[in-house]
């Protein structure tokens, strides 16, 4: 084990892991408690338009994934104003328009096709010093809005409507928080890719969901379990030489199930002694 | 009425409704200190828009709505209908009182034993202090509905607004909540939205029609001749094991309403 850690690409992953988990420990109890994980999604596939505009550009694809992202968040807010359409429609048209933009530009970009696949599932394994310093700026900043504003994030995303008769400014909470999400996908895409990045959002914080009810271990709970999973998917894909991101899921997904289980057999448990 | 009372809502000649459409035309309403005004309508006449016209949450196409700030508190605590709660949100009957603070301590504020001391004392008069640490979901309908009444309340109000706060709950609750209102009627107006105006007469002091623009009479004598007046077609019904019509000499005391 100590040789395997010898490696500098293994620690690079052993940082990048612990970072994400922070990140996806806020965002993704965030999102899950706001019912915002089909938004996130289509945020994180929009994203890819930008990815492809700045590739038959030559700028850096983060860059643009960040405008494209953040210009989706925002959009999706005006588009369902006034309830001209429904919000998971527009979530639907701006998920699908994203993704055939990004397409589009990568055929028109003479040459050197990059690996799609990397963008979808990423590889931790190749995650630069530079990508790591982006994600240790997103994950003290995304800590330090939560601790700051730690209570009105969660008055404000229980009951939006009630914020607003309280004259705080409830609308530049959720817009920021809007912001953040789509910083945060942004910034984990290269390092574990779209769909890592939706499950690891989601996943531990449902987990985390089974066993509290609270706002505040439910963030620390899910990113302890988002680091494990991590952690353990790497260390098993080394073993069976199979792709990380993939099995990070199947691993998430196996510590859910398991997790029912055990909920299941203590309430069975639980009824048993008072027969 | 009491005419020196102190005036704390002012609605003048507000016209308010969705996009384009406008719901409600020439609403004027003055609200003072120790009024309970009982808000009835027929479905679709704009009692929910009218609320929203209230607590701020729509700006009007004309006229204002002004609140007459008198010091302290909040200027008004509001409690939806137990419906709009998202029960699966994971926050604690304690937290969901607190957030009736937010206006208060603005987004930086800190809650401190202060704070929760307070919160506590609003849950043991509405008779929940043991369901504190216990999250949403756990609640049953009144006890949740109790919890909101808590949140409306902690930043004592000069004015509560209710919206329907009789569904949801069962009859024990709802008989313990009118009850409860009257007592707070004492420090504080209220305005409570309903659709089950047969019981509502018996606590309120006045009562407003809404069906298109707000009729408001200072009494709380309703009779079909007056609803017809007031353009407010809804029938005088209580709730019994056989749905009847209110005849109209019906007295209005609680005896007639047992539920």
């Amino acid at each position: 084990m100590l040789e395997f850690f010898s490696y500098q690409f293994i620690q690079n992953a052993f940082w990048a892991s612990i970072l994400i988990s922070i990140v996806a420990g806020f965002i993704g109890t965030y999102i899950v408690a706001r019912r915002l994980v089909f938004l996130s999604g289509g945020i994180t596939h929009a994203s890819f338009g930008g990815i492809g505009i700045a590739w038959y550009f030559g700028i850096n694809p983060i860059l643009g994934a960040s405008v494209f992202s953040v210009l989706t968040a925002l959009g999706l807010e005006s588009l369902t104003k006034g309830k001209v359409l429904r919000e998971d429609s527009a979530i639907g048209m701006l998920w699908s328009l994203g993704m055939a933009i990004g397409i589009f530009f990568v055929f028109l970009t003479p040459g050197y096709a990059p690996n799609l696949m990397s963008y979808l599932f990423g590889n931790i394994l190749t995650i630069s010093m530079a990508d790591i310093q982006l994600l240790l700026v997103l994950a003290l900043v995304v800590t330090l809005f939560f601790v700051v504003f730690y209570n009105p994030i969660l008055f404000i995303s229980f009951d939006q409507d009630y914020a607003q008769t309280q004259h705080v400014p409830a609308k530049f909470i959720s817009y920021t928080l809007k912001v953040l999400v789509a910083l945060a996908i942004v910034f984990s895409i290269r390092a574990i890719g779209i769909i890592l990045l939706i499950s690891l959002l989601t996943i531990p914080a449902n987990i985390a969901n089974l066993f509290t009810k609270r706002f505040s271990r439910i963030i620390l709970l899910s990113g302890v379990i988002s680091f494990l999973s991590i952690v353990f998917g790497i260390v098993l894909s080394f073993k069976l030489n199979v792709p990380s991101g993939a099995t990070i899921i199947i691993a998430l997904m196996l510590f859910y199930l398991i997790a029912k289980v055990v909920g299941w057999l203590r309430l069975i448990i639980y009824k048993e002694t008072f027969k | 009425m009491e005419e020196n009372s102190k005036l704390i809502l002012q609605v003048s000649k507000a016209a308010v409704g969705y996009g384009k459409e406008v719901v409600l035309r020439d609403v004027s309403l003055e609200v003072f200190e120790n009024d309970f005004i009982g808000i009835i309508g027929p479905n679709g006449g704009g009692k929910t828009t009218l609320l929203k016209l209230l607590i701020g949450q729509l700006k009007p196409f004309s006229g204002e709505v002004k609140y007459i700030a008198n010091g302290g508190g909040s200027l008004f605590g509001y409690l939806p209908q137990a419906g709009q709660i998202d029960k699966n949100f994971p926050i604690t009957v304690m937290e969901v009182v607190l957030s009736g603070l937010l206006a208060n301590q603005g987004l930086f504020g800190r809650y401190g034993i202060k704070h929760r001391k307070n919160a506590l004392e609003y849950l043991k008069m509405a008779g929940i202090e043991h369901l504190k640490n216990k999250s949403i979901g756990e609640l049953s309908g009144g006890q949740l509905q109790r919890t909101l009444l808590c949140r409306a309340l902690i930043s004592d109000p000069k004015l509560l607004i209710l919206d329907e706060p009789n569904t949801y709950v069962d009859s024990k609750f709802e008989g313990e909540l009118y009850e409860l209102l009257k007592e707070l009627n004492k420090r504080m107006a209220i305005i409570m939205v309903s659709h089950d105006i047969g019981t509502i007469t018996s606590y309120v002091k006045t009562i407003a029609c809404v069906n298109g623009s707000l009729f408001y009479h200072k009494s709380n004598q309703i009779s079909t001749q007056q609803l017809a007046a007031y353009n407010c077609p809804i029938q005088i019904i209580a709730h019994g094991p056989v749905p009847h019509t209110v005849l109209l000499d019906h007295n209005h005391n609680e005896e007639g309403h047992k539920h």
